[in-house]
């Protein structure tokens, strides 16, 4: 097997384990169709501002169940509830499942399971953003190796 | 804007009948559809991630976009006689709320296609957004499902 088949075979799987393990969902595959010889660093683009989006967030959130003298969990909640908007929109499937249960949390007034919420989903993000930085490095070694990036089913 | 992600009333556009402006789920992709004439949206969206994201997959179909970060700027756009074919608003914005500016927007006798993008997931908000005037309540994310069949009822290929 050459250099790009391998390269290609472990983007490939990569892919699929990340849709597996659920860190992506199908809104992901269907932004990676709109990625063509247009706008050939789409995706990148798009994560790169997903995550710049998600660490404003975080520290939102971090900040608001800081405050000692009594948290606004209302606005705790509006910064979840963007975080869900966009996690749903570029697919973070794991990201928007725990923005799901931090509402919950918020709309209960419950800090300790906020703050629990809150690890979570920094940890998710961070394991996250790892991941797609590996998918488009494979991605960037096909390219060099003088192959092209296969489509996602 | 980065340069990979890409950077106008049309008349009356018809809701989706008989059920409360709910789509059916077929298997489409973001790709399979090719515009024939020029259509212009506008997006209001007070998250920066989510708004640039919508503009920018309406752009992957050429459509020209324009987009805004809260329901008062958009409210102000329309009535400075700002004219759009597609209009994707998000339920919570600043200043002034989706629904309400929607509200606001139809009163204006903006008639195009209004969907309402929303992390929303609630009957009651639903039904709030539809009666206030979007023609159809969309649960982020935004998917070919939706948004296929409301560019192809636009670009006259229904």
């Amino acid at each position: 097997m050459d250099v790009v088949n391998q390269l290609q075979r472990q983007f490939l799987d990569y892919s699929a384990s990340l849709h597996r393990e659920g860190f992506l969902d199908d809104q992901f595959t269907q932004l990676q169709k709109l990625q063509d010889e247009n706008s050939p660093d789409f995706v990148v683009e798009v994560a790169s501002l997903f995550f710049e989006d998600c660490e404003k967030l975080i520290n939102n959130m971090a900040r608001a169940l800081e405050q000692q003298q009594g948290v606004d969990f209302k606005q705790v909640d509006a910064s979840v509830h963007q975080l869900k908007g966009s996690s749903s929109s570029i697919g973070a499937m794991r990201v928007k499942n725990v923005c799901i249960a931090f509402r919950s949390f918020c709309e209960a007034q419950n800090r300790e399971g906020c703050l629990r919420c809150l690890q979570q989903v920094t940890q998710e993000y961070s394991l996250l953003k790892n991941k797609l930085q590996t998918l488009f490095r494979l991605e960037q070694q096909i390219l060099a190796a003088g192959g092209s990036v296969p489509t996602i089913e | 804007m980065a340069s990979a992600l890409p950077s106008g009333d049309m008349g009356a556009a018809e809701a989706n009948s008989g059920n409360g402006g709910q789509m059916q789920k077929k298997p489409f992709t973001f790709n399979e559809i090719v515009l024939r004439n020029r259509l212009t949206a506008l997006v209001v969206d007070g998250d920066n991630f989510c708004r640039l994201l919508e503009q920018g997959i309406l752009q992957a179909y050429g459509l020209e976009t324009q987009s805004v970060n809260n329901g008062d700027a958009a409210v102000e756009l329309i009535a400075s006689g700002a004219k759009f074919d597609l209009i994707l608003i998000d339920m919570l914005l600043p200043i002034l709320d989706g629904v309400e500016a929607t509200r606001r927007i139809r009163a204006m006798g903006m008639r195009c296609k209004m969907l309402g993008v929303t992390a929303c997931s609630g009957e009651r908000e639903r039904q709030a957004f539809l009666a206030a005037g979007v023609d159809v309540f969309v649960e982020k994310p935004l998917g070919p499902e939706i948004l296929i069949p409301v560019l192809r009822e636009l670009d006259g290929q229904v």
